[in-house]
Order: C-alpha cells, then structure tokens, then sequence
C-alpha cells in the first residue's frame, strides 16, 4: 500500500458518559473506496467529524495525506471534500450561488459551476433557488460541492440515502469516477448493497468500535453462509428447502432434491455483507 | 481571520437576507412606518392655557393680565352657564374657568375680599389649580393696586435646559426611540439568520472549508453591524436626527449596531426555530427599550434605568438632537455606551462559538 490518504489510528471520542468512539483505527489508500458501516449511533459520523477536522480526537492520532491533524487542519481542509448527511444547503441561494460561494472558502476566485453542474445531472438547474430543487437534487447538488476543489480526499456521509435510484445511480456513478481518479474515499451508508458495490473494503462499526475491515468479498467468504435455494411443489402448494454449501451431505442433498422432488426453480446463494454485519454485531442495520 | 473568506461569507450572508421575503419586507416596512410616524407626530407644542371668563366690566383688565401673561389666553363668555359648560366640554381648548361676581371690581377697590368661582374639568392638577388662583390674584391686584402676598416667579429656579416657551416636541421625544426600534427589528433578522445557519447546519458545511469559526464570527459581526447601521443610518437621516452633530451621531449609531449585533448572535444562538428565536429576541429587546420609553417622559432617568445597556445610546441621541450636546457632555453616557456595545458583542461572540462547536 502507498502512502495512506487517510490514516487514523486508535480514536475515542465521548460526549459526557457516553462512549462514541472507542479505540477505531484504519487507513485508506489513494483511489480506494473504504465503505463504513454501521447502524445509527455507530459512531461513523463523530469518526468523520474527527476525521475532516470538525472535532477534535480525545485520543488517538490522525493523519490526512501525510498531514496531521489537528496541527494542519487549514492545509487539510484545503484537499478534502465532505458530503454531509444532512443537506445543509443555502436554500435561498441557486445550486450556482452556492458552488461559487463555496468555491470562495476554498480561495478559488474564479470558478465556473456549470461543469460541476452537469457532472452531477443538474445542468441546466443550476439557477433555480435550491429550495425549489427535489431532495434528491439537492444531493446531487452536495456531491457537487465536496467536489470542488478536485479533493484528494472523499468524506461521503449516507450520500444517496433515501434517494430515488436515478438520483441514488448518478451519485454512484460519480463516487467510481472520483475513486479512478485518484481520490480515496470514505464512505459511510446503511446500505449493504451500495458498500458492496462501490467499496474496495469495508469496516464494520458498532458501538463505537470496529468489528470487521476487509474487502467484500474476503468478508462473505470468511464468514458468511453460501447455500443452495431448491423450491419445488408439494402438493397445492410450495415449498424450499436451504442446503449449505459447507455442509458435507450437501452434494447429495442436492441430487437427491432434483432426482424427486417436482422442482420450481434451484438458485445459489452466497452471505450478503448484511448477513456478515448480523453475524458480528448481533444485530441488523437499521 | 481572512479577509476574502471573511467578505466572501458576508455577501452571502447580505444575499441571504435580502432573498428572505420576510425579513427584507419588515426592514422596509420598519423604515418607511418609522419615517411616517415621526412626521405625523407635532413637531412643537402648544404652550398656551386657555382660561374661561364670566365677568361683567372687566374685559380691558382680564384682557391685559393675558397680554402681561406669557401663554395665558382668554376665552369671554356671556354668563355663568356657558362658562361652565365651556370647561365641562373642554370647548375652545378652555381648561379652566374663573367666574367674576358683577360686583368684584367695586368689593376690591374698597378693600373687602371678593369671592370668585374657579371652575375647574374633573381631575385637573393641583399644579393648574394653583395656577388659576394665581391669576385670579393678578387679577385682583391690577383691580385694587395691592400686590399679592408671595410672588412666585422671582422665586423659580430651573434646573438644567431652561425650555419655558421651547418645550421639547413630540417629535424631538419620539427620535430615540424611533431610531432604537429599526435597531431592534435588525436585531431579530441577524437573530434568525444566525439561527438558520445554525438549524440547518450550513455553517458546518463552511467550516469544513479552510473557512475558520473566527471568520465566521467576524463576517456575522460585519454584516449585522453594517445591516443596523445603515439602516439606523437612513432613518436618522430622514428624521433629521444628523444635523445636530454628524461625527458624534455617527459614532453612537455605530456603536449602537454593534451592541444590538451582540445580541442578536446570542438570540440566534439559542433559538431553534422561528417563534424561539422571535421569542428570545423580543425577551432582550423589551428591556433594551426601556431607555427610549422613558425618554418619552420628563424627568430623570432612575438608577435602574440608566443601568440598562441601551441607555448609553438613548442619551446620547437624546442628549445630541434636542440639547445640543457636545462630545464632553455625552462622554459619560457614550461611554458606557461603548462598554455595553463591547460586551454585548463579545459575549455574543462566544455564545455563537460555543453552540457551533456543538453541532
């Protein structure tokens, strides 16, 4: 691995009593994608909030590009793009207004949105206040903000949650572009499908402490279930029956199933991030 | 801080404000009311009493005591009747009447006491009382040519701006308060645009920029400033509250915004919708103009009042428009003007850091 474009080693954060953070470490690599995941009260924001400077770590040390934080927060600050999970947006403000406003934080004078704008589908929208834009364009509309100053590092919190799936697919489709950039990218989501999808890794994270950090696909073979679906009909109605793969007997269950049973339909399945995230947590994602 | 993040958050935030329907319209609204109001009220005050009289033979003397009597006027009626219906109704501006007895001229002159009826509307002062009597005396001295016992003018003393015959107007009272009240309204549109930022957590957003809380906070206080200022400004113009002493009007204006920007980032700072923060806004500023009521009254300001931060302000507008006052003899007030403002500011400051850092 190269040099780490995030590194982040044994965070804690409390408020009050109560522990968020609890000794989390982990690095991201340059174009990685890290996919986050957790339920509600994880602690994957107050991470992110460490991690782009927002809080102050009560133990632990993190590094962003080779920079220490929070010693060169400006300079850090200066190469991240942060996609909150809420959308906080200057409503009064158009999608324009508010690309070039921040654009000025970030000491880019001259900026042209509209490029932006089209990446993320809003092209032609651009004018329009952001309170006459659809929850899912004004997503669209935060993609575009993290974006612009050409991050070297992605913080993406819940960036396509409750979105329709045309909104959901384009967000998607921009967090891939970014990663074959160059970015690294953090990202954190309730949903499995999407962290399998565009995450090279994955850490789990419950009560403030992560359980699991591999990629996907490691994680379902290591420590899901792969079986076998056979439905068939029994009588008037259906029925199936869940072979394991990893059972001995399975083979013969299986020919033994398509020899006499009156079959419907067999398929293969294999443990979704979902299943692995129970396995560790105890729990499902809410 | 630095400047152009500074400037960049303060055109966004003169953006927001005016793209705010609400706000932009009862800033506007707030200025022309105020400008109308304040030339509708008068502008000088009628200081002549109006005194019914029933007398028979006495018309050259009655009218000569008026004459001799600065804003004393005479109203003549033809009998006791009218006169007392004059000052029952309040008719010709009559306040009082004074009833001669046919005889009182001829009982005077040989020296015997006359007995005169003084009519007077209910609940008339014991300060015009007095004041009648006294002309009733005047009267009865020109008649028999013996002074009365005690003369009262040679007697008063006037403390402070002598205004016998310059009272201060409506108009002249009303300029502080006016000019507090646009501040007040400023006061309540910072509030909620401080509040809004914060609820809808886009100042988070900016300080996940090289954007600094320090930048925020000298940009909030730069455009809340400017925003009373130039507003406070208008109105003073208008109202022709500049004239007096431009630098010194200046100044406490200034300095004025500047307290009412401290609180209204501590209203925005707790408030957390729209009611709370009109809530909290009005919980500040219902004291604060206090100073300004009360200049509507005579008198000396009690301690309580004159400890009330906004009171520095009022007087010295007060001080300045209707007095005259020059930079000494508001330095006092303008001081400790000052000294509000600087705390008001500084403890909104931190109040406004403090809640963003909790967010």
């Amino acid at each position: 691995m190269s040099r780490p474009a995030i590194a982040a080693a044994d965070l804690g954060y409390s408020y009050g009593d109560v522990r968020a953070v609890d000794g989390v470490g982990f690095e991201v690599a340059p174009g990685e994608t890290l996919g986050f995941l957790g339920p509600n009260g994880a602690g994957k924001s107050t991470t992110i909030k460490m991690l782009t400077g927002q809080l102050r770590p009560q133990q632990g040390t993190i590094e962003i590009l080779g920079m220490r934080l929070p010693d060169r927060l400006d300079d850090v600050q200066g190469r991240i793009g942060v996609c909150f999970e809420e959308k906080n947006l200057y409503t009064a403000m158009s999608g324009k207004e508010n690309l070039v406003f921040f654009a000025r934080l970030f000491g880019i004078r001259r900026f042209d949105p509209e490029p932006l704008l089209d990446r993320v589908g809003l092209g032609g929208r651009g004018d329009d206040r952001v309170s006459e834009y659809s929850k899912g364009m004004r997503q669209r509309l935060m993609m575009a903000r993290a974006l612009i100053n050409r991050p070297d590092v992605l913080f993406l919190d819940e960036p396509t949650d409750g979105l329709d799936p045309v909104s959901a697919r384009a967000i998607r489709d921009v967090i891939r572009a970014e990663a074959e950039r160059g970015a690294a990218v953090l990202l954190t989501t309730h949903d499995m499908h999407e962290a399998d999808s565009l995450s090279d890794r994955v850490a789990f994270i419950n009560q403030g402490r992560i359980l699991a950090l591999d990629a996907p696909e490691a994680l379902k073979l290591e420590h899901g279930e792969r079986s076998i679906r056979i439905r068939f009909r029994s009588g008037d109605g259906v029925e199936e029956e869940v072979v394991p793969l990893d059972d001995p007997g399975a083979a013969d269950r299986v020919r033994a199933a398509v020899a006499e049973r009156d079959l419907i339909t067999i398929h293969t399945e294999e443990a979704t991030l979902e299943d692995v995230f129970v396995r560790f947590a105890g729990r499902r994602l809410e | 801080m630095r400047g152009p993040i500074v400037a960049a958050i303060v055109r966004k935030d003169a953006r927001a404000f005016t793209r705010d329907r609400f706000f932009f319209f009862i800033t506007i609204l707030a200025l022309v009311a105020y400008a109308v109001v304040y030339f509708f009220i008068p502008s000088n005050v009628d200081e002549t009493v109006t005194v019914g009289v029933h007398q028979t033979g006495l018309d050259e003397l009655i009218r000569g005591v008026a004459a001799a009597s600065r804003g004393l006027a005479v109203a003549e009626y033809d009998s006791s009747a009218d006169l007392e219906d004059a000052v029952t109704r309040g008719a010709d501006g009559v306040v009082a009447g004074l009833d001669f007895p046919t005889d009182f001229a001829e009982t005077v002159a040989a020296g015997e006491r006359a007995r005169v009826r003084l009519l007077l509307p209910a609940g008339v002062s014991e300060d015009d009382r007095l004041l009648l009597e006294g002309i009733v005396g005047e009267v009865a001295f020109a008649v028999a040519g013996v002074p009365p016992p005690v003369d009262p003018i040679t007697d008063a003393v006037v403390l402070g701006t002598d205004r016998v015959g310059d009272q201060m107007s409506l108009q002249d009272q009303m300029r502080p308060m006016l000019l507090f009240f646009v501040l007040m309204v400023e006061t309540f549109a910072l509030a909620s645009l401080v509040s809004i930022e914060i609820q809808e957590r886009t100042v988070t957003a900016v300080l996940a920029t090289p954007a600094r809380i320090g930048d925020v906070l000298a940009a909030k206080g730069i455009f809340g400033t400017g925003l009373a200022f130039v507003e406070v400004l208008f109105l003073a113009l208008v109202i022709g509250a500049l004239a007096p002493n431009l630098p010194l009007m200046l100044v406490a204006l200034l300095l004025g915004s500047i307290l009412v920007t401290g609180f209204g980032m501590i209203a925005g700072s707790f408030g957390r919708d729209f009611m709370e923060v009109l809530f909290i806004s009005f919980a500040f500023m219902i004291p604060l103009a206090i100073p300004a009521m009360a200049a509507l009254f005579p008198g000396t300001a009690p301690l309580w009042v004159r400890l009330i931060p906004s009171f520095g302000l009022v007087d010295v507008i007060g001080g300045v428009t209707t007095d005259g006052e020059s930079w000494r003899e508001v330095s006092g007030a303008l001081a400790s003007l000052a000294a509000w403002s600087t705390a008001a500011f500084v403890a909104g400051s931190m109040i406004l850091k403090r809640r963003v850092s909790t967010l």
